[in-house]
């Protein structure tokens, strides 16, 4: 993580952004030095922003209207429920990534924020998420729609990054616009564990959901197998159209490959080599 | 609600099995998955709530119990309502001691015939059963008419204990619960007698091997005192050993410290019975056995220690010297026999003059007259038996009331009045009867006329078929209690009972408190002698043919019906549920 983090960058999409003071171009008029617009004067506008040549030329008040540079918010919202916790590897890797993107972005000069959408609606920024991910718990017993219902409103930000499985029955076209709203830029950042992607078969198991506890009684035969990669690239093909109608970008990631194999592959939508916004 | 075949209840004992697949199949190890939808077959019902995937393996285990208590109830033949076909048996099981004699394998008769039994009930579909056993008097082991099972229960609790008798009052019997025509069957171990005629329905079986045996035929136990004799009969029927250890162990009595066991080599004669006598001192209970053989039963015997229960005597006032000093002579060597308190009414056998009211009077009134003979007594009675009166001089006087019973001439010398009381009219100052010995046997024969009429069993030791004799007195409640429970006993004086069914010991209780006891000891020379015994079938020669074969047409199909219904439902079930 800290051989990987200085030598990446988050990839802002290329639009105004709201924030803090910073160096991005904000999507507010400010007093920074690049030129924006200009526009006729209103009463209460800053007088030290009328372009005098050009109202010595026009005979108009003409305004020059600049733009804020701001540092953008950079949003992470990270699935806690059990799902998450299927094997050892599936969170550590969902923490593994939630964390590089703090850390990145931190290093980029953004604000991360860390929300977990858990039992409990958990917040944090700043330095304080490396902690947070350490102490990270994925209990939540129901997936991740219900947990947003119990999270505060999100708030607008330039970059909205969510990991999760995204293995749950929901609408998902409904989702993906519901976080891609407020954000300039949308990231949906899927973990999946090996037995996600491809089950093993072998005998008669009673298959009990991680989240629900609900059990099904099935015999793992080859054609069961064969269903489910069915209903499996069914549902991902669902979840990435989803994501593009709401101006997102779905990157699923195993949880077999290391960090840098990820971030060189899966993830290289996200993350920007050398730097730079 | 009825069954032709209540074994076929056995399969319901699958519901073990598979209430135990169901619970092994719920602790089936569970594999946590992600996301359970993507294995599920999305079903439009089942998007409308998980009631029904709950419930499924539920359902399916009630489906197949329902399965499974069909086919039981299938293989039961139920019948809900009375038009079942009923099929009747009777079987009447051989109750003589002989009976329980082992074969060569070990098993007794009786236990072949319990296998019989239920064969013969299976094989003939029977719905109703009905079991007597013989006996000197017949029983009825279950029934009329019994469920099969609860029959062949009580054939396994019956034992065979009882004496030689004759079986056909209790195969007429049989058929009378039979009716004309019906089945019965027969297990003994002989084969009929030949020109016995049997009941046309009646199969004969007789299950019995011919074998040697050594038993004891008779046992008696005397107590004098302190001193008991016992004397013991053992005989040997067929080509047995010539000689057998008889073992006798005297248990410690009352203010004994220990008791005594002799061991004593009987040769055994080939014909007749071999007598032993032994004594003991202060012995209580005697335990006889012989050598284990095929018919143990007959080899062991107790012999308790019966309580001495003497008759009092009382010489009222009024007796003349002669008299008197004949009568203490007579009673000094009397046994079993104490002087009485006077004032006391019960049980006493008083002696008195002449015109009193006196159990026996002797003595005379009016003018004696000596009479030489000839004598008239009236055969049979007994309480003249051995009484020789050639050779006596008798004075007499006024004729005594009462029925005579000794008469010279006109003159009554010994009378007995309809309530006991006897009269001997005898001047013993001018007679020489008392120095005959007519004098002491007449006396012995009245002690012995009081002691039957002594409250309590007139014998105490009894053999299988002897029966029962109880002396009871009016107006108290008396009742009898048998190894196979109580009874009361109706009458007053002698009571005759019926030979007990088998060994064992006998209370006598008046008002709830024991007055006497006897013991019935399980020997019966005639069951013991088991070389005529022997195996033989004897079919009979007419049964109504309805009767001949079980009625399978009769049998209800629903629960066939209901055991598919329960397997497509469940296989509709089981199916969704995958």
């Amino acid at each position: 993580m800290a051989r990987l983090a200085p030598g990446l960058s988050l990839a802002l999409p290329r639009v105004p952004h709201r924030g803090r003071v910073g160096e991005v171009r904000a999507a507010s008029t400010g007093s920074s030095m690049e030129l924006h617009d200009f526009r006729a004067y209103q009463p209460g506008d800053d007088l030290r922003q009328l372009d005098w040549n050009a109202v010595a030329r026009t005979d108009e008040l003409i305004l020059r209207v600049r733009q804020d540079e701001v540092s953008p918010r950079v949003e992470v919202v990270v699935d806690a429920s059990r799902s998450m916790a299927l094997s050892e590897r599936k969170g550590a890797c969902a923490r593994e990534v939630a964390l590089l993107v703090c850390e990145v972005a931190a290093r980029q000069g953004l604000s991360p924020t860390l929300r977990v959408a858990g039992v409990r609606g958990e917040q944090v920024q700043g330095p304080s998420c490396r902690a947070a991910l350490r102490a990270l718990e994925f209990e939540a017993r129901d997936d991740l729609v219900a947990a947003l219902g119990r999270m505060a409103p999100p708030r607008p930000c330039g970059l909205r990054v969510v990991v999760s499985d995204f293995l749950f029955e929901a609408d998902l076209a409904a989702l993906c616009a519901r976080l891609s709203r407020g954000a300039a830029g949308l990231f949906l950042a899927q973990v999946l564990d090996a037995e996600d992607l491809s089950p093993s078969g072998g005998e008669g198991a009673r298959l009990v959901d991680s989240e629900s506890g609900a059990a099904l009684e099935e015999l793992l035969t080859q054609d069961v197998l064969a269903a489910y990669a069915r209903r499996f690239t069914e549902h991902q093909r669902s979840l990435r159209g989803a994501a593009l109608r709401a101006r997102g970008t779905l990157l699923t990631a195993s949880a077999e490959h290391p960090l840098e194999a990820l971030v060189a592959g899966a993830l290289r939508p996200l993350f920007v080599a050398g730097g730079g916004a | 609600m009825s069954f032709g075949f209540p074994w076929g209840l056995l399969a319901l004992g699958a519901l073990v099995p598979l209430v135990a697949a169901y619970f092994l199949r719920r602790r089936q190890k569970p594999v946590v998955v992600s996301a359970l939808f993507l294995w599920r077959t999305p079903r439009p019902r089942a998007e409308a709530g998980p009631r029904w995937e709950r419930f499924t393996r539920e359902s399916s285990l009630l489906l197949e119990a329902l399965a499974v208590v069909a086919a039981a109830l299938f293989l039961a033949d139920v019948r809900l309502a009375e038009p079942a076909r009923r099929h009747h048996l009777v079987l009447v099981v051989d109750g003589s001691l002989s009976m329980s004699a082992r074969g060569p394998d070990g098993t007794t008769v009786l236990e072949r015939a319990r296998r019989e039994a239920a064969k013969r009930v299976e094989e003939a579909g029977a719905t109703h059963v009905t079991v007597l056993a013989t006996g000197l008097s017949p029983r009825l082991l279950a029934g009329p008419e019994a469920e099969p099972s609860k029959a062949l229960a009580s054939l396994e609790d019956f034992q065979a204990r009882g004496a030689d008798h004759d079986p056909m009052p209790t195969l007429l019997w049989a058929q009378e619960l039979a009716g004309s025509g019906r089945p019965m069957a027969f297990f003994t171990d002989v084969a009929p007698r030949e020109g016995l005629v049997l009941p046309p329905s009646l199969r004969w079986t007789a299950l019995g091997v011919a074998r040697d045996n050594v038993g004891l035929v008779s046992a008696r136990r005397r107590d004098e005192g302190r001193e008991t004799t016992v004397t013991l009969w053992v005989a040997r029927f067929g080509g047995g050993p010539a000689s057998v250890d008889l073992q006798v162990r005297a248990l410690p009595g009352v203010g004994a410290k220990e008791g005594a066991t002799r061991v004593e080599h009987v040769a055994l004669p080939e014909e007749g019975t071999a007598t032993v006598r032994l004594t003991f001192q202060g012995a209580g209970d005697v335990e006889v056995s012989l050598p284990d053989d095929d018919l143990p039963e007959d080899g062991h015997v107790t012999l308790p220690a019966a309580g001495t229960r003497p008759l009092e005597v009382r010489l009222a006032q009024g007796l003349g010297a002669p008299e008197r000093d004949a009568l203490e002579r007579f009673l000094q060597s009397t046994p079993e026999v104490a002087p009485g308190a006077a004032g006391e009414e019960r049980e006493v056998l008083l002696f008195g003059p002449q015109g009193t009211d006196a159990r026996v009077t002797v003595g005379t009134t009016g003018t004696p007259r000596s009479f030489v003979g000839p004598f008239f007594a009236e055969k049979g009675h007994p309480l003249l038996d051995d009484v020789q009166l050639s050779g006596v001089r008798w004075t007499a006087g006024t004729n005594p009331p009462g029925r005579p019973l000794v008469t010279a001439g006109e003159a009554v010398l010994v009378s007995e009045e309809e309530d006991g009381r006897v009269h001997v009219n005898v001047d013993l100052s001018r007679s020489n009867v008392q120095r005959v010995s007519a004098w002491p046997v007449l006396l012995a024969n009245v002690v012995r006329q009081a002691r039957r009429t002594h409250e309590g069993f007139t014998r105490r030791q009894l053999l299988l078929g002897e029966p029962l004799e109880v002396v009871t007195e009016p107006g108290a409640r008396y009742t009898l209690v048998e190894p196979s429970g109580r009874r009361p006993v109706f009458g007053a004086g002698t009571v005759g009972l019926p030979p007990p069914a088998g060994p064992g010991r006998f209370v006598l209780e008046r008002e709830g408190d024991a007055v006497d006891t006897a013991v019935v000891l399980p020997l019966d020379a005639r069951e013991s002698d088991l070389r005529g015994r022997g195996s033989v079938d004897v079919a009979a020669r007419e049964v109504d043919s309805e009767d001949a074969r079980p009625h399978d047409s009769d049998r209800a199909w629903w629960p066939l019906v209901l055991l598919l219904s329960a397997l497509l439902a469940d296989f509709y079930v089981t199916r969704r549920g995958g």
